[in-house]
């Protein structure tokens, strides 16, 4: 039995020590796959034997790795919080690598060693920041996480994957000084970073000044990942990396390192104690509030299934924010369990993206009117978990929007409830049209897609890029034909946007309409139907039996530790 | 013996560099063996010393026995030990890369092994004319090596780097001039006493600041007085490049720092405040304009070098803070700083003996060119960004900290943004080396021609060991920031405060 | 104030030199000038050190009958030490120009910096 202190510095070594497994066997990629998947299952199953002792006995263990400055060490501690991130990363990293296996084959992608590696790489990372046991060693992480990440992003090595990852290292590296600036200011205010439940006593007495400006800049450092507004346009154009990037990094590890910090910041660096009576949990209440109103809105204007899934990120990931924010116990419980639930949710939806991707070579919604017939599981999946987004009863999000409404009507708050409310109703509107075209219509008789155009910057100038109109008078496109050959505004174009593919073939419907698939796994391989499908379940089991899944447990067992709430 | 040790560690190298010349008549090629032996000798004397001292505090030597303050005194205390390690541990791992690398002949590791005693000197002494002596001996061999390179360039850039170095050496004789006006004694310990009673605010001493800590300046280089430098650090020899640009600017800044705790003292910016302000403005416009003068680059040896005047405003901005925990970070990123330059300088040697390339653009797939040197040259741009917990990160954290402690707010905010603006343009040359395909004609003549065709000489396994020892050593070195800030803790409660 | 000026007239003379000194060196484009510039920059400071240690009315600091006021010895001693280092140095500096000379046939500053730019 390994000693239990010791198991998070092995869950990070498990995947930190497969690299150079990875680079040593990347000529033989089947043997490369294998060490992927057994770094996983290791990885989770160090990570899944520490639940029983942490969540049910109430332990935390520690472990110093050593001295990183003066009175800061280098250490790691697994109390409930970090090990709902750990859990969750590590749980998500087996499902991701098989389903990167069918993604990274379908699509016969170069450079697939240095992916896998980099993959590895940002998993230890994610590990280490959720068992970061004080503010220092948690940047420490958070960077190393952004450095492991940047490979990913540029993966492509196209002109557009280097602008995002320029912009990703910027927005990032830019947060993370803003982390060190306030990790600084706090340990000069109170000579600790550690992390204490219920938050660090002597900052209830620093002066009010000083701890406002630390928790702005620990909450803008922060919220560059958790892609708060204006701090988010890095994430819509990291979609630009390969799928299984965007579902697990860009939907659960990267973004939700930045939540994981705010939630810290929040819990156990300040206490909800300190935020309400600094005052500062309300304005980053309405700054949660109208990132998500507002990312729902410019989600509705895209076409890119993939920016469109990266708004619904942003307005997800403020949902958890504005959980934590409201400082009522049922709006942290929800704000916390929408952790795992928008990860189950999200990596569906991204990983339903890629399998079209790879299957069709379709990137836009607006070309994919009767994708049902050829994708049915897929976009069974896909309905699923968009369902879920929105809230409907029986599935993930339910439980968690649920107790965060709760949560911010208790807190008299009934702006918040609305805005969730009228929140749920637009990502309704922004998957429904997907999930009916998808069925419901065919390539020759479809609506205009995406319904809503031209707000905050949407695609009205799609025509004049060369696309082809949908549904558009031809009056005045002929005489506009100097522009049909343009470059496309970058934010216009990813890897898996139709003006970068071969001119011969846009994606979207083969001639004669799709091909119908059957119900049994025709549609694509399974390595990538399964993760679909095992990421889908596990979002209707969040919803149906939530508590049975262990995070609802964890969930509580965090919030309980926090002792006296507000 | 050890007593004498502080003395050895300058006699040694020049003894030793008088012995390749003496050799050379005899038998060819025994400058490197002789240099090796040298070396190592050197780095187990510093070594030894610097146990000593941690163990039992300064150690002081009185040449010829001519009592300080008249006599020349040495003085070897926690500072002056650490940058001892490094300059004798340093020039051995450059060493070791000159061994394939070149130049073979006798008369460069006589430089070499001049230039290390004259290091080493400027390191121990204490005395403010003995430093100047040896800055001239440092500057002597630098200048001669830096002209030992194969290009004719080479020594025009000797030649601007000799005569810029000169007027800053001798700005440094004129400031100690006006001390040996103000004080009658050039001691450094004895000045720190008697420049108090003179009076910090006297003409004579705020003159004598200004042109020694000027005439450092230029030596550190630090914007705008860094106009030698990137002619110097492009244009030498590849293993002149490496060891110079880790440890010429490196050891002046040591000596900067050593005058003003040792002889102006933190007495002086408290009655001068004025004197802090300025040296901490022109750390924090080093930092910003070198930044941006790298970015300009398109030649990747200059862009090195250009960061190296912005790096070495933060190691500046750290000593002119003066708290704790800024000299901690000062001297924990001084050393970082030697270690991370020297090594991207020793890659980029490789990179171009390899491949040919000396431009940003021809780095284009590198990391499938040059897997390893690659990989190295990656970590130590990482690190030197300060991403965590390599050692160009914990060099910061106690500089900003300490900055934080004195209140200086815009220096923080300088120091903060020195992140991004080291990623601005480390960002494009790993952006080049891995993102980027290469040139297809390259593809084909990757491979080494034998005869050494199209410029191209062999690579050993030792010089890309050079490299990946600098990288490991630029992650693990932030591990020992505990030891040297019990170092500093115990060397800064020795310095003077009248 | 007048005083001052009057009595310290060997300053006018270090400050003229150190003031032809860098003005050779900054505007003179032969680098043998230059180097002669420095040349005189360095001059300038040694004088300084030597006349500021003068005392009037001293003697050599050899001791001898009778005692009285010794010139400080101490500054001409340093100074011999800077002579040295200013001649080797001066050598390093020519045998560069040399070197250089061999290489592109010109000593002129503005024809070596357009050779290096091609």
């Amino acid at each position: 039995m390994i000693d239990p202190s010791l198991r998070p510095v092995l869950a990070i070594l498990a995947s930190l020590l497969a690299i150079p497994l990875i680079f040593a066997t990347s000529s033989r990629r089947t043997l490369r796959e294998s060490v992927t998947i057994a770094a996983a299952l290791t990885k989770f199953g160090l990570i899944a034997s520490l639940v029983p002792s942490v969540v049910w006995g109430g332990e935390t263990y520690e472990y110093a790795l050593f001295t990183l400055a003066s009175g800061i060490e280098l250490a790691l501690e697994v109390d409930a919080l970090g090990l709902l991130f750990g859990l969750l990363a590590s749980l998500l990293w087996i499902v991701t690598s098989f389903y990167s296996i069918g993604y990274m084959r379908g699509l016969d992608e170069h450079a697939q060693t240095r992916y896998f590696a980099s993959f590895a790489a940002s998993l230890a990372a994610a590990v280490g920041v959720a068992f970061a046991a004080n503010l220092l060693t948690l940047f420490v992480f958070y960077e190393l996480l952004t450095v492991a990440t940047y490979p990913l992003v540029t993966h492509d090595e196209t002109d557009e994957a280097r602008a995002a990852g320029r912009k990703y290292l910027t927005y990032t590296f830019g947060g993370g000084i803003a982390v060190l600036a306030g990790t600084v200011l706090l340990f000069w205010a109170t000579g600790t970073t550690a992390f204490t439940p219920g938050g660090i006593a002597e900052l209830a007495t620093t002066d009010p000044a000083i701890a406002r400006a630390i928790f702005a800049l620990l909450v803008t450092g922060f919220g560059v990942k958790a892609a708060l507004m204006p701090m988010h346009s890095w994430l819509p154009d990291a979609m630009v990396a390969p799928t299984p990037v965007s579902g697990l990094l860009h939907a659960v590890a990267v973004v939700k390192s930045g939540v994981f910090g705010l939630a810290r910041v929040i819990l156990d660096v300040f206490g909800p104690e300190t935020v309400e009576s600094l005052g500062v949990g309300l304005s980053l209440a309405v700054v949660a509030t109208a990132t998500l109103l507002i990312a729902s809105i410019i989600a509705l204007g895209r076409d890119n299934l993939k920016r469109r899934l990266a708004y619904s990120t942003i307005s997800q990931l403020s949902y958890i924010v504005l959980g934590l924010a409201l400082l009522k116990e049922s709006a942290l419980i929800g704000g916390l369990l929408h952790i795992p639930a928008h990860a189950f949710m999200k990596l569906t939806l991204f990983f339903c993206a890629g399998a079209i991707h790879v299957e069709t070579h379709t990137d836009d919604i607006s070309d994919m009117a009767g994708i049902g017939r050829r994708m049915p599981l897929t976009m069974a999946a896909f309905a699923v978990a968009s369902a879920g987004m929105a809230g409907i009863p029986l599935l993930a999000g339910f439980v968690s929007k649920w107790y965060i409404v709760i949560g911010a009507i208790e807190g008299g708050g009934w702006f918040f409830a609305g805005a969730l409310l009228l929140s749920g109703v637009l990502n309704i509107g922004y998957f429904w049209p997907v999930v009916y075209q998808a069925y419901f219509e065919s390539p020759d008789d479809h609506d205009e897609k995406p319904l809503v155009r031209g707000i905050f910057g949407g695609r009205t100038a799609v025509e004049t890029d060369g696309g082809e109109p949908v549904g558009a008078a031809d009056g005045a496109e002929t005489g506009d034909h100097d522009h049909t050959d343009d470059e496309p505004e970058p934010y216009e174009t990813d890897h898996l946007g139709k003006y970068n593919e071969d001119h011969d073939h846009h994606g979207g419907p083969p001639e004669g309409g799709w091909t119908a698939a059957g119900w049994r796994g025709g549609e694509s391989t399974w390595f990538m139907l399964g993760p679909i499908l095992a990421a889908a379940t596990g979002a209707v089991v969040l919803g149906i039996v939530p508590n049975t899944a262990v995070f609802l447990e964890i969930v509580t067992t965090v919030v309980d530790n926090l002792g006296v709430m507000v | 013996m050890i007593e004498h040790a502080p003395v050895l560690v300058i006699a040694l190298p020049i003894v030793g560099g008088a012995l390749p010349l003496l050799f050379g008549l005899f038998a060819d090629r025994l400058g490197w063996p002789i240099a090796a032996v040298t070396l190592l000798g050197q780095t187990v004397l510093a070594v030894a010393l610097a146990t000593t001292v941690v163990d039992g505090g300064a150690v002081s030597y009185v040449p010829g026995g001519f009592v300080a303050p008249y006599g020349i005194e040495l003085v070897v205390d926690g500072l002056s030990a650490v940058v001892l390690v490094l300059i004798a541990a340093v020039s051995l791992g450059v060493l070791a890369y000159a061994r394939r690398a070149g130049p073979h002949a006798d008369s460069f590791y006589a430089q070499y092994l001049l230039l290390v005693a004259g290091l080493s000197g400027m390191t121990a002494t204490g005395d403010v004319f003995n430093l100047y002596v040896f800055l001239e001996i440092t500057g002597l061999a630098a200048y001669g090596l830096v002209a030992s390179g194969r290009s004719a360039s080479a020594a025009v850039a000797a030649l601007k780097y000799l005569i810029v170095g000169t007027i800053g050496a001798s700005l440094y004789l004129l400031g100690a001039g006006y001390l040996l006006a103000a004080t009658g004694t050039l001691n450094m310990a004895d000045l720190a006493g008697t420049l108090a009673e003179a009076g910090y605010d006297s003409t004579l001493v705020l003159t004598a600041f200004g042109l020694m800590i000027g005439g450092l300046a230029v030596k550190v280089a630090l914007y705008p007085l860094h106009t030698w430098q990137p002619d110097a650090y492009a244009d030498a020899h590849d293993t002149v490049s490496t060891l110079v640009a880790a440890l010429v600017s490196t050891v002046a800044a040591y000596a900067l720092a050593r005058l003003l705790f040792s002889v102006f003292t933190v007495g002086f910016f408290d009655a001068v405040p004025i004197a802090q302000t300025a040296l901490l403005t022109v750390a924090a416009v080093s930092i910003v304009a070198g930044s941006l003068l790298a970015v300009a680059q398109s030649d990747v040896q200059r862009m090195l070098a250009y960061s190296s005047v912005s790096q070495f405003g933060l190691v500046i901005a750290g000593f002119a803070v003066g708290t704790q925990a800024a000299i901690v970070g000062a001297l924990v990123h001084l050393v970082g700083h030697a270690v991370m330059k020297g090594g991207l300088f020793a890659a980029t040697g490789i990179v171009e003996r390899r491949t040919g390339a000396r431009r940003l653009a021809e780095y284009a797939g590198l990391g499938e060119r040059a897997p390893v040197t690659a990989a190295g040259i990656a970590v130590l741009l990482f690190a030197m960004v300060g991403v965590p917990p390599a050692v160009g990160f914990v060099g910061k954290w106690y500089i900003v900290v300490g900055a934080v402690e004195a209140g200086t707010w815009s220096l923080v905010v300088v120091l903060l943004a020195s992140t991004l603006l080291t990623l601005a343009y480390f960002a494009r040359l790993f952006e080049r080396m891995y993102f980027t395909a290469p040139p297809s004609a390259s593809t084909t003549d990757a491979t080494p021609v034998p005869d050494g065709g199209n410029g191209r000489e062999a690579v050993s396994t030792g010089m890309v060991a050079v490299v990946v020892a600098a990288a490991l050593l630029a992650v693990v070195l932030g591990g020992t920031a505990p030891l040297v800030e019990q170092i500093v803790e115990q060397t800064v409660s020795t310095f003077p405060h009248p | 104030m007048i005083d001052t000026f009057l009595t310290h007239y060997n300053y006018y003379a270090v400050v003229a030199l150190l003031g032809i000194g860098v003005y050779m060196l900054v505007e003179s484009s032969n680098l043998v000038k230059k180097v002669i510039g420095m040349n005189v920059f360095q001059t300038g400071i040694f004088l300084f050190f030597v006349t500021a240690a003068y005392r009037s009315g001293a003697g050599p600091a050899v001791v001898h009958e009778g005692g009285g006021p010794y010139v400080s010895p101490l500054p001409h001693v340093l100074i011999l030490t800077a002579i040295v280092v200013g001649v080797s140095l001066t050598a390093v500096a020519l045998a560069l120009i040399v070197r250089i000379y061999a290489e592109y046939g010109t000593l002129d500053e503005e024809v070596l910096r357009e050779l290096d730019h091609d």
